[in-house]
């Protein structure tokens, strides 16, 4: 069947890597089993989880004892940061945090607020990027854990975790890292990185949707209590039935891309540069981020004149995300564009191209050739009253 | 489509805003409200609106209200203009109520209009 649609929301989902699909299938037959179970099915659903365990491990190199599988990164981040905020609850209930987290992680802290924790909420840069020296203000003695994502999921921004993390061991802070966009997709070390709780989902690279990990590093005071409740599994920190199938997915997604990650950069960087080539003429353009650093699988612009929801409808069939809520009930502007600085107008009017290991050079070239008519179009569709 | 928020006739609509623009010499009305922008122009002919444009800002289903409006009125008697409901063309478009205020605009605009007509300064 010929592709009716563009697809520019890779920062979204991605397709599921037709070997990983493959892998799943076998293991629908081979691995049903519950890998608690002792019987010779069981052990093999058990040794199906092991090797992907071995493959994600491979992939951050960290040992896999380290991981806790989940439902996906927000899972992951609730049990990182409610979780570990919890356990370490005696020693202080100061948290930080970023205006410009994702959900999964600003959703959690509200919580936290209302049990009693006490946030600060650090602003970036209008570049999006958070200075480390801002980040080492806000700590205090009391502050016990904190939290800053790798890479911002509209703007691709890439905050310096490295230097992030040392400032958080000098004081002896808990550091959680939301790397759902990152993992797969740039490098990660986690024996070199000062990081010790860090959430993933398979989806975002590869994989299967309904599966991630969190990794917890073996180190003392590194703890979290447990949010879910009902069995032993998992160190009764996330117990449950594990989905062998799904895992499995996730290991071979892994694999697949510690193989090609930097060609897959590559990729991205060429993709992002011909992109922006063809349509940073427009005028009234504004990058939300930056061009030339951050992760360059994600463009997010903006534009003045030009409301948001029409200019996503008149860019299809090229599947992107908006500055908005995007849905017909709420049209407000991201909250991640209004903490860097953007109008409510140009926060509407973001579009995020996020490109992935498929996209085309063509592709990209017929985005930029629809942005740029729709902007037009737009434009002469408006009355002449300026904003 | 499933989930689509917007039904085939406001694709359509959208897609081809034969009305959109401005009537040099004819009467307008510009409405800036509720996040919205729109200027309606008219012309008349022995009491009977000639021709009929717009000009907006907003989302699709305020464009596609506008070109649905601006094809219904053309040929109609002036007074017709304060007979437009919201309602109906919410209805017609299938129109979120949430955006209930962006079509009250268009109906503004188009009594702003009728008003105009009326007080005799139509050319």
């Amino acid at each position: 069947m010929a592709k009716d649609f563009i697809y520019l929301d890779y920062a979204a989902s991605t397709p599921t890597d037709p070997r990983v699909t493959g892998r799943m299938q076998e293991c629908r037959k081979s691995a049903f089993a519950n890998p608690s179970s002792n019987h010779v099915a069981g052990r093999i659903s058990r040794a199906t989880i092991e090797r992907a365990a071995q493959q994600l491990a491979a992939l951050l190199n960290v040992d896999p004892d380290t991981l806790i599988w989940t439902s996906g990164a927000t899972e992951s981040d609730n049990l990182g940061i409610a979780g570990a905020a919890r356990f370490r609850s005696h020693r202080g209930k100061h948290l930080v945090t970023l205006l410009t987290e994702h959900k999964a992680v600003t959703d959690v802290f509200r919580m936290l607020e209302k049990q009693g924790f006490e946030v600060t909420w650090l602003k970036p840069d209008d570049d999006g990027r958070l200075q480390p020296a801002t980040f080492a203000r806000a700590l205090r003695e009391d502050t016990q854990l904190a939290s800053v994502m790798h890479v911002n999921n509209e703007t691709g921004v890439m905050q310096d975790i490295e230097a992030i993390g040392s400032i958080c061991r000098e004081h002896d802070v808990l550091f959680h890292v939301d790397a759902a966009q990152a993992v797969g997709k740039v490098p990660i070390d986690l024996q070199a990185l000062p990081v010790d709780l860090l959430s993933l989902t398979a989806h975002k690279f590869y994989g299967p949707k309904g599966i991630g990990a969190l990794y917890i590093a073996d180190r003392p005071g590194c703890r979290v209590e447990p949010i879910l409740f009902g069995g032993g599994q998992q160190q009764r920190i996330r117990p449950g039935t594990l989905p062998a199938e799904l895992i499995a997915g996730l290991g071979l997604a892994a694999e697949i891309a510690e193989a090609r990650i930097e060609a897959d950069l590559g990729h991205l960087y060429k993709l992002r540069r011909r992109l922006w080539a063809g349509i940073r003429d427009v005028d009234g353009i504004l990058v939300n981020g930056e061009v030339e650093s951050g992760f360059p699988g994600i463009l997010n612009v903006s534009v003045s004149d030009v409301e948001g929801e029409s200019l996503l409808l008149e860019l299809e069939p090229i599947c992107v995300a908006t500055g908005s809520a995007c849905n017909s009930k709420s049209q407000e502007p991201s909250y991640v564009l209004r903490a860097l600085g953007r109008s409510d107008l140009l926060a509407q009017s973001a579009i995020r191209f996020s490109m992935g290991r498929p996209t085309t050079g063509n592709e990209v070239d017929y985005a930029a050739r629809r942005y740029r008519e729709a902007v037009a179009r737009l434009r002469d569709l408006a009355p002449a009253a300026a904003l | 489509m499933s989930g689509d928020p917007y039904s085939a006739l406001v694709r359509d609509l959208f897609a081809d805003t034969a009305h959109a623009g401005d009537l040099p010499g004819g009467v307008t009305a510009d409405i800036d409200a509720q996040g919205v922008r729109v200027r309606l122009s008219a012309t008349q002919d022995e009491g009977r609106i000639k021709a009929l444009r717009f000009r907006a800002w907003g989302c699709p289903h305020l464009i596609a209200a506008c070109e649905h409006l601006c094809s219904r009125y053309e040929g109609r008697p002036r007074e017709s203009l304060s007979e437009f409901r919201a309602a109906d063309i919410m209805r017609d478009l299938s129109v979120p109520v949430e955006k209930t205020g962006r079509i009250l605009v268009l109906e503004d605009a188009l009594r702003s209009l009728g008003r105009r007509f009326g007080g005799g300064s139509a050319p």
